[in-house]
């Protein structure tokens, strides 16, 4: 039999063509501390050059004998390239992701994203580093899959605008938030093509702003929804997937009806979602991916190699298509752990195939 | 004719959970201007409003955006109540250290817990979110609160409280630390060594209304 490359093992996924062994991969961060620790890179530095973000992306994915690899890390690009300041937390000895501590924006109606903002986003803050970290990427490391990601338009408006004045809107200011989620809409279109055109293999839409533990499930299909479905429409081909995180156990239809009005095969929920259900009210056609622990099955001191192992075996027994973490995963893994995980994922069910994929 | 103290009560109660601040800040003036007891006011008009929304928040009936419209509801009326109430009628005024911890910028949960200690009377020192780690411990040495209560939204900073609750115990052992936010278990809470826990944004809300429920029926045995 003949073994696939990581990355003609992630583009036969999308496509629901038999593989050789499960695709151990991920849409979202998966940048890992051993490998960046290796170089002799801080965590904070890993964000701010492209070069960093490039091999800090393929080393992890090589060490961690990953298919793909996901850049860049932090949720912060576009809030920052629209003019809000990031913090690094240089100064902390712990691992802590980069965030936007105050917006500019503290109201909705303060919000103006004008089409100058649209139509060249890509050229500011951060943004540019993206594609030029695919390039190298692309170059460098041939042999695995690509993944840009995006978050939603909902989820970026909390990013750039105090979350609880946007969840207050829904209700108070109903079009004033559907006019800004429109541009955002919009602006997270445009990235999506130049991604695409940077060279990523597949892209992941993630909203994690959305699930019913949030909003309610008739706001996701009137306000989410149709924005979902456009901005998976942007980016052309296949090879995609649609991602939320939380309780989204009411709403798992409904993300799988934008999937199928965008030509998007994969779906991803995180460690709330039911999978066994999920699958069955979405069928043996879509490709389910997601739902394990991420910092608890590679990361948790008090979890033992074997018990990572068996998180691995429930995930697959929850009939998943792909072994995908639930979530970004956490840099700080105990590597027995994280190769147990790897090991388990090729192995456990070896040759069987799962509902929408099958095997070489 | 001024209305009666249980109309008024069924008022406040029910523009909480309509999330009508106008009609809550009318009713808690005509509330005051009768004379009832402000804290009656607070704890069976608004705070009984709040566990019932509570409630309609676990039937997934109202979302958190529903919730946050209630909250201000609740604390338009506060604002009018809560100075009416002579101090000895509050109980000991204990107090509470709060703020979302280092690396998390999501303060939604915390907010709402906050509320639930300021409807109970406490004194509540609010660090707001992203606190370096140990601002959490000086905070409590300047205050000497009883309570410190952390928040993390998400996993990548949950690790940070653990070394919160190991630097204040070793300066205070007596200090009890909650924990919440959507990573943290119950298990997290017992390993970290913490003295409690709210499970998530959503379940603080429950958590924090289930409080109130508790208060409200220590208050009523108190009379």
């Amino acid at each position: 039999m003949a073994e696939l490359t990581p990355i003609e093992r992630v583009r036969r996924t999308f496509d629901r063509e038999p593989v050789d062994v499960m695709p151990f991969f991920t849409g979202m961060g998966m940048v890992l501390l051993p490998p960046i620790k290796q170089r002799g890179w801080p965590f904070p530095q890993v964000h701010l050059k492209a070069d960093k973000l490039a091999w800090s992306g393929i080393d992890s994915a090589r060490y961690g004998k990953l298919d793909s690899i996901v850049i860049p890390y932090d949720m912060c690009w576009e809030s920052e390239a629209l003019g809000n300041k990031i913090s690094l937390y240089e100064d902390s000895e712990d691992i802590l992701y980069p965030t936007i501590p105050n917006k500019n924006w503290e109201e909705v109606e303060q919000v103006k994203i004008t089409q100058e903002d649209i139509d060249t986003i890509m050229q500011k803050g951060r943004m540019p580093l993206i594609p030029e970290a695919i390039k190298i990427c692309k170059k460098e490391a041939p042999e695995l899959a690509l993944g840009a990601w995006q978050l939603g338009p909902f989820t970026q408006c909390g990013q750039t605008i105090e979350l609880d004045r946007v969840l207050k809107a829904v209700f108070k200011k109903k079009d004033l938030v559907g006019s800004i989620l429109d541009s955002f809409t919009e602006m997270i279109c445009n990235i999506v093509q130049d991604l695409q055109a940077a060279g990523a293999d597949f892209f992941t839409l993630r909203e994690p702003g959305v699930a019913a533990d949030l909003l309610s499930p008739r706001t996701f299909k009137e306000m989410i929804a149709p924005r979902m479905t456009r901005i998976l429409q942007a980016w052309k081909g296949n090879k995609k997937c649609f991602h939320i995180c939380g309780s989204t156990d009411p709403i798992c239809e409904m993300m799988w009806q934008c999937c199928v009005d965008s030509g998007t095969p994969m779906i991803s929920f995180d460690i709330k979602n039911t999978l066994v259900e999920s699958r069955k009210k979405l069928g043996d056609n879509a490709l389910i991916v997601g739902n394990y622990d991420v910092f608890g099955l590679p990361c948790r001191e008090e979890t033992t190699p074997d018990e990572a192992r068996q998180g691995i075996r429930v995930n697959i027994d929850g009939l998943v298509d792909a072994v995908w973490p639930g979530c970004d995963l956490w840099p700080d893994i105990k590597p027995d752990n994280w190769f147990a995980i790897e090991n388990e994922a090729r192995t456990y069910k070896a040759g069987q195939p799962t509902p929408a994929l099958g095997r070489l | 004719m001024a209305r009666s103290k249980e109309e008024l009560l069924e008022v406040l109660k029910q523009a909480v959970i309509d999330y009508d601040e106008d009609t809550v800040v009318k009713a808690s003036q005509e509330f005051a201007d009768a004379g009832y007891l402000a804290l009656d006011g607070i704890m069976d008009g608004l705070a009984h409003g709040m566990q019932i929304v509570g409630d309609l928040y676990e039937k997934q009936e109202y979302f958190v955006p529903e919730v946050l419209m209630c909250a201000d509801a609740l604390y338009k009326g506060l604002d009018i109540l809560r100075p009416l109430v002579p101090k000895s009628a509050a109980g000991s005024k204990s107090q509470v250290v709060i703020g979302s911890i280092q690396g998390d910028v999501h303060d939604i949960g915390k907010n709402l817990v906050k509320m639930m200690f300021d409807v109970a009377g406490w004194e509540v020192y609010d660090l707001g979110r992203d606190v370096p780690l140990e601002n959490f411990v000086k905070e409590q040495m300047r205050t000497d609160a009883e309570v410190i209560a952390m928040s993390a939204m998400m996993t990548t900073t949950m690790l940070g409280m653990k070394k919160v609750i190991k630097m204040v115990k070793e300066k205070n052992p007596n200090v009890a630390i909650m924990l919440g936010g959507a990573p943290v278990t119950k298990d997290v809470a017992q390993l970290f060594g913490a003295d409690g826990y709210a499970e998530s944004a959503g379940n603080a809300v429950a958590e924090g209304i289930k409080m109130i429920a508790r208060l409200r029926e220590y208050e009523a045995k108190k009379k």
